[in-house]
């Protein structure tokens, strides 16, 4: 039974199921989504934790396998996130009480002048869905609304994008100023203007290609902090 | 433009058509906001481009913001980078049903039409092209671009009506311009790269097809520009009907020109940031000429930027790029 409701709860995160109102996908019309599972699952009696790790993240890293691989896109890819999240809310109590413990914090955000979103809001779905606490500041975020953050979550990793070639250069006084508060502080940049030389110019610690590769970086800076 | 295509596809020479209006605005000292606003300051960027690089080809503006104005949407023009659309103007099917198509007289529409027909006017001896969005990227601008690809499946025909206003617009838009004199126009269309091949077919391509069935003729040839596309949906892009294609640097080109029927031009994709704006003129000469080897066997490409060159283009990169082509050319 326990195990059944897992891998339903995969399923339709993979599949963007988010609810049973919801029309998407089409095949799986009618029938309860990722809200309704994982209310049914947690009244089960089956731990948030494996909830969280054996059907959110495996699901959202296969989600992010298909996309790299190009069997899906950005739209498949938000809907998977959107059902994520919809699971996800379930989950905020065990969340706040300790009982289930995420991989680190991430704060993100769209560098000041640049009010591109997609890339990010993309960005920050998937790490959410890889098992971290996402700390979204928007877009237009200025240099001292990160440090703030930063300052708050000493231990957390940042996140960084723009999309503009005029935006870009705004990226590197952000760093600086992330650098000079705190610095241990990790931080990965993206965005598609960027390239991994530009990245290691403007002191970043990591240029994130795709989600994935930004994914990958994460739960490496992770695994570190743990040990 | 059937006179355009031929001299294409009947001639061993390479066209060079870099998209190049910023650069333009730099040589006159204007503002990027300026062009944007007054479509005498556009024209003269254009000119200025034109005439400093002995272009045979050229464009106006890849404005992405100017059409969703018109519909209401709110614009941010800072000075010296490109405009954007603030916030989100529609968020359900009543916005939907109750938004109306808009005249040409709307928000900065008239400058980009005098723009194209002072180029017209006076710029001779050049093939000039006009600017406009394509349909899913107008819709994306006016519904919120996250929203609206999940809405493609949850709403579909929220943004089938959506897009069926847009493409009506852009019917009209683009007849205005092409009533000006130009030789076509350039439909940039990058958010339709988000898309698989089937969705790019079902809500930009069979929209762009009833814009091409329009307006498109012997004397006026739509260029549907996709620099979203990473190969997976060129096919449906090819479906569109326009005469010809352009790619960004997504793509790797010679799949593109394989992929494309001989008689289609195919347009691009030299990297407008990397190569253009970061790199030196010896690396631009390099791709530049590693590019049109590559293509050498493919009459139909038109050489060209994957996209509108950003802000603060070198010089000395684009006379780079061209040099490369006419070295090119004169080894043929």
């Amino acid at each position: 039974m326990k195990l059944e409701l897992i891998n339903k709860l995969f399923e339709c995160v993979e599949f963007g199921k988010i609810n049973i109102n919801s029309p998407y996908p089409p095949q799986m019309k009618g029938l309860p989504g990722a809200d309704e599972i994982t209310q049914e699952a947690l009244v089960a009696g089956v731990n948030p934790d494996e909830i969280l790790n054996r059907a959110l993240i495996a699901a959202m890293n296969k989600v992010g396998e298909k996309f790299t691989e190009k069997k899906i896109f950005v739209p498949q890819m938000l809907l998977s996130a959107k059902a994520m999240n919809a699971s996800m809310n379930h989950l905020k109590p065990y969340f706040a009480d300790g009982s289930v413990k995420r991989k680190g914090v991430f704060i993100v955000g769209t560098v000041f002048g640049d009010l591109h979103d997609i890339g990010k809001n993309l960005l920050s779905m998937m790490v959410e869905g890889a098992g971290w606490e996402v700390i979204d500041l928007g877009i237009d975020v200025n240099t001292e609304a990160f440090v703030e953050k930063v300052k708050e979550y000493p231990d957390a990793v940042v996140g960084i994008s723009a999309l503009l070639t005029t935006t870009m250069v705004n990226i590197e006084p952000v760093i600086k100023a992330i650098k000079q508060a705190s610095p241990a502080t990790k931080v990965i940049v993206g965005g598609a203007p960027l390239t991994a030389a530009f990245a290691a110019s403007i002191g970043a610690d990591a240029y994130g290609k795709n989600p994935r590769e930004g994914i990958i970086w994460l739960d490496l800076q992770s695994q570190k902090m743990n040990n | 433009m059937k006179e355009w295509i031929d001299s294409v596809l009947n001639h061993k020479r390479r066209q060079a058509f870099p998209l190049i209006t910023h650069p333009g605005i730099e040589l006159m000292g204007a503002t990027v906001k300026s062009a944007v606003s007054d479509g005498r300051v556009q024209y003269e960027a254009i000119r200025a481009a034109s005439e400093t690089f002995h272009l045979s080809t050229c464009s106006s503006m890849m404005d992405l913001t100017v059409e969703a104005e018109a519909f209401g949407a709110k614009v941010n023009m800072p000075e010296d980078e490109t405009p954007r659309v603030v916030g989100r103007l529609l968020k359900e099917m009543s916005d939907v049903e109750q938004l109306q198509v808009p005249a040409l007289d709307q928000g900065r529409l008239p400058a980009y039409l005098l723009a194209n027909q002072l180029c017209v006017s006076n710029i001779k001896e050049r093939t000039l092209f006009s600017g406009c969005i394509g349909p899913f990227s107008l819709a994306g601008r006016l519904y919120d671009m996250s929203e609206i690809m999940v809405s493609i499946y949850t709403e579909p025909e929220t943004i089938l009506l959506l897009l069926s206003k847009c493409s009506a617009f852009l019917v009209d838009y683009c007849k205005a311009m092409k009533s000006t004199g130009t030789a076509g126009v350039i439909m940039a269309e990058p958010a339709a790269g988000l898309l698989s091949d089937e969705d790019c077919r079902l809500y930009s391509s069979d929209f762009v097809k009833q814009i091409v069935q329009e307006v498109q003729d012997d004397n006026f040839t739509v260029i549907l520009h996709n620099c979203g596309n990473s190969g997976q949906c060129t096919q449906a892009m090819i479906e569109s009907g326009a005469n010809a294609l352009h790619f960004g640097n997504a793509i790797d080109i010679t799949e593109a020109l394989s992929e494309c029927p001989p008689h289609l031009i195919v347009m691009g994709n030299l990297d407008p940031v990397s190569l253009f704006k970061q790199s030196n003129p010896d690396q631009v000469k390099q791709s530049t000429l590693e590019l049109l080897n590559r293509t050498k066997n493919y009459p139909n490409f038109v050489i060209s930027s994957g996209c509108d060159l950003p802000p603060q283009t070198p010089l000395e990169n684009i006379r780079a790029f061209l040099e490369a082509v006419e070295e090119f050319n004169r080894s043929i």
